[in-house]
């Protein structure tokens, strides 16, 4: 069930690490919300903050101080177990580096977050990643491993298996980084056109002027805070 | 569960030439534990083969007869009535004999030697016909009166060969000494080093020589159907042996010629009745048993340990090459218990097909070894292994066992490195350089 208001809430998150003796402060006070349906860039230079707000956002970081809501769960009062359940269930995540199981092939890569569920029976699962490898133009690469993959059809993976199990928020940190523009703009393309399709509430991290031109809200991060665009 | 052994496997496979090299050294060490546990069962069979062939059954109801409190025979009178109890009371029997027992040195024209003589109607050692293996002369003879099987090494020590005559000489149950010529009637191979001192003749024989009543035995041997039910079985009998008028020895763990000093010492005369099993009458070579247990547990207890190390030392360092995978798993949505269970499922594949092809090849080498009749060459190692060539008995259940343990092993030592993967931080495994 899908629950109502703002799918991201940050009110002034601070995020500190030690780095040695000294503390490096990668956020500071970024206060941020994030509508349902939105197709947002968090764009700034490398070493800006942006990674860090996706990672606090995707509940595999804490904050140092400041309140995250994240499809209406304060994060900071989630154990372990509760922080592991939202993101399986509620979150999508697609990395600059593609992060598939090398392992695994496009179908088992895709299939595996609904494994993790075990909501959806075999026939069910396989509808489901048969739906979404047709959707991004995998199906003919259905066998094939991530080793066996151009960059562009590693990240197409990666988007299925954001997607598949149907999550309220994808994250995509800076998910162009690693392909030629043109493969980039495709990617970013496909993302638009399922955000659009699904409902489903994109938050990606990009450097790049030609990509956060495709969102429909960009804000602008510098040294740990939001510059541009906050609400 | 598919995928997580689907991954397992892989992941195994894409370990390459590390996995190879751990597969190997777990097969190895499956493959000595089945060979040695079979080299083990091998012993004790052989062990129990020629206690319950020469010296024993499963069960014995023999004891001690007292003229004066300080002299004792290996006798018990009665013996046909003890007979009719253990028949009458005893279930899962096989079958059941009595011998007549005594001690006698053996005088032939060169030579001299003290053995232990039992008493034998050869018609109904059915245990003696499967296992003694007659080299000169034949069994049967064995029932003429006057006659004597011995083995080839008394042969050779006593240097006499089938049709010889011999002179055995010992004391009798009034204490004084008594000789009869018996007729070598048939020479057997030997059976390890419990036929060094051991000889069979007809029952009458030893009764003559020791001056006996006609009614007296050395023990009524019981084989059972299952030789583990021997002690259940004396315990059962003792109270109807008392409830019959016998009276009980206290329960002493040794072969009956080891208790003479005990006995003597004792103030009882007449007779009393010893009860023992097979495993009491080779009490003094458990030693072998022992030692060769010991031996085994500290040289595969070793070589686990290099197999823990090796397994850790493998573990981490697939950890470490795949902390990004643990830390995507992780923000995906998998569980720190889905991430052990990986892990551990992991170092249990390897250790399951490790094992299971070391066992195969074990079980493969021991079938051979045994096929093959190897000889063992020392005279030494012969009369420790109780066999002229080696025998390997191998066990379904022991090397279902050893892959049940190197797999154990191997789950056991992927437990730390497991734990260490599962709590991972996400956001530090997804950021991992190198």
């Amino acid at each position: 069930m899908q629950a109502a208001g703002p799918i991201v809430v940050l009110e002034d998150v601070h995020k500190d690490y030690p780095l040695g003796r000294t503390v490096v402060t990668a956020v500071r006070g970024v206060s941020l919300t994030v509508q349902r349906g939105e197709f947002m860039a968090l764009a700034g230079p490398s070493g800006s903050g942006k990674t860090t707000l996706l990672n606090l956002i995707g509940c595999v970081d804490t904050a140092t101080s400041g309140r995250v809501t994240v499809d209406g769960h304060d994060t900071a009062r989630l154990k372990e177990k509760g922080l592991t359940k939202l993101r399986l269930e509620r979150l999508g995540f697609i990395f600059q580096s593609f992060n598939l199981v090398a392992v695994l092939d496009v179908f088992q890569n895709i299939e595996f977050p609904l494994l993790l569920q075990k909501k959806l029976g075999k026939a069910e699962r396989a509808a489901r990643v048969n739906e979404i490898m047709e959707r991004v133009g995998l199906s003919k690469q259905a066998k094939q491993r991530p080793a066996e993959l151009s960059g562009g059809q590693r990240q197409r993976v990666a988007i299925a298996r954001a997607l598949v199990a149907r999550p309220a928020l994808v994250l995509a940190d800076e998910p162009t980084a690693n392909l030629d523009s043109e493969t980039g703009e495709r990617i970013i393309d496909l993302m638009r056109e399922l955000n659009r399709a699904e409902g489903t509430t994109f938050v990606f991290s990009t450097h790049d002027p030609k990509i956060m031109n495709h969102a429909d809200r960009l804000v602008r991060i510098a040294d740990g805070r939001v510059v541009e665009g906050t609400n | 569960m598919g995928t997580a052994i689907l991954m397992s496997l892989r992941n195994l496979r894409q370990g390459g030439r590390r996995t190879v090299l751990l597969m190997v050294a777990l097969a190895m060490v499956t493959l000595l534990l089945v060979v040695l546990n079979a080299l083990a069962a091998g012993l004790e069979a052989t062990m129990l083969r020629s206690a319950t062939t020469l010296s024993s059954g499963h069960v014995n109801v023999g004891g001690f007869f007292k003229t004066t409190a300080g002299q004792s025979a290996p006798a018990v009178a009665e013996g046909a009535r003890i007979r009719e109890i253990v028949e009458r009371e005893v279930e899962g029997a096989d079958y059941i004999i009595d011998r007549v027992r005594g001690f006698a040195r053996i005088v032939s024209e060169n030579a001299s030697l003290w053995c232990a003589l039992y008493g034998v109607d050869i018609a109904e050692e059915r245990g003696l016909r499967d296992v003694l293996q007659i080299t000169e002369g034949t069994l049967d003879e064995i029932a003429k009166p006057d006659t004597v099987l011995i083995f080839a090494g008394h042969a050779k020590r006593l240097e006499v060969k089938v049709g010889d005559v011999v002179t055995l000489s010992a004391p009798t149950m009034g204490g004084v000494s008594n000789t009869v010529d018996v007729r070598v009637g048939a020479i057997a191979r030997d059976v390890g080093w419990m036929s060094a001192w051991a000889m069979f003749l007809p029952k009458d024989t030893i009764r003559r020589l020791g001056q006996m009543r006609p009614d007296a035995t050395g023990a009524v041997q019981i084989y059972l159907k299952d030789p583990n039910r021997a002690a259940e079985v004396i315990e059962a009998l003792r109270p109807k042996l008392a409830a019959a008028g016998f009276r009980l020895m206290d329960p002493d763990p040794r072969a009956f010629w080891m208790k003479f000093e005990t006995v003597n010492g004792q103030d009882w005369v007449n007779q009393k009745l010893d009860l023992t099993t097979w495993r009491d009458e080779i009490s003094m070579m458990l030693w072998i048993l022992t030692g060769f247990a010991t031996i085994r547990f500290f040289l595969l207890g070793l070589l686990m340990l290099v197999i823990v190390v090796g397994i850790m030392n493998t573990l981490y360092m697939a950890i470490r090459e795949r902390t990004r995978e643990i830390g995507t798993m992780r923000a995906i949505g998998m569980s720190r218990g889905g991430v052990m269970r990986l892990f551990l499922l992991e170092a249990g594949g390897l250790g399951l097909l490790a094992s299971t092809l070391g066992a195969a090849v074990g079980s493969a080498l021991a079938l051979g070894l045994n096929a093959a009749r190897v000889r063992i060459p020392s005279e030494a190692f012969q009369a420790i292994l109780m066999s002229d060539t080696l025998l390997l008995a191998l066990n379904p259940v022991n090397v279902v066992t050893a892959v049940a343990v190197i797999t154990g092993v191997t789950c056991l030592a992927a437990i730390a490195p497991a734990w260490r993967a599962a709590r991972m931080r996400p956001v530090g495994a997804l950021h991992q350089v190198g």
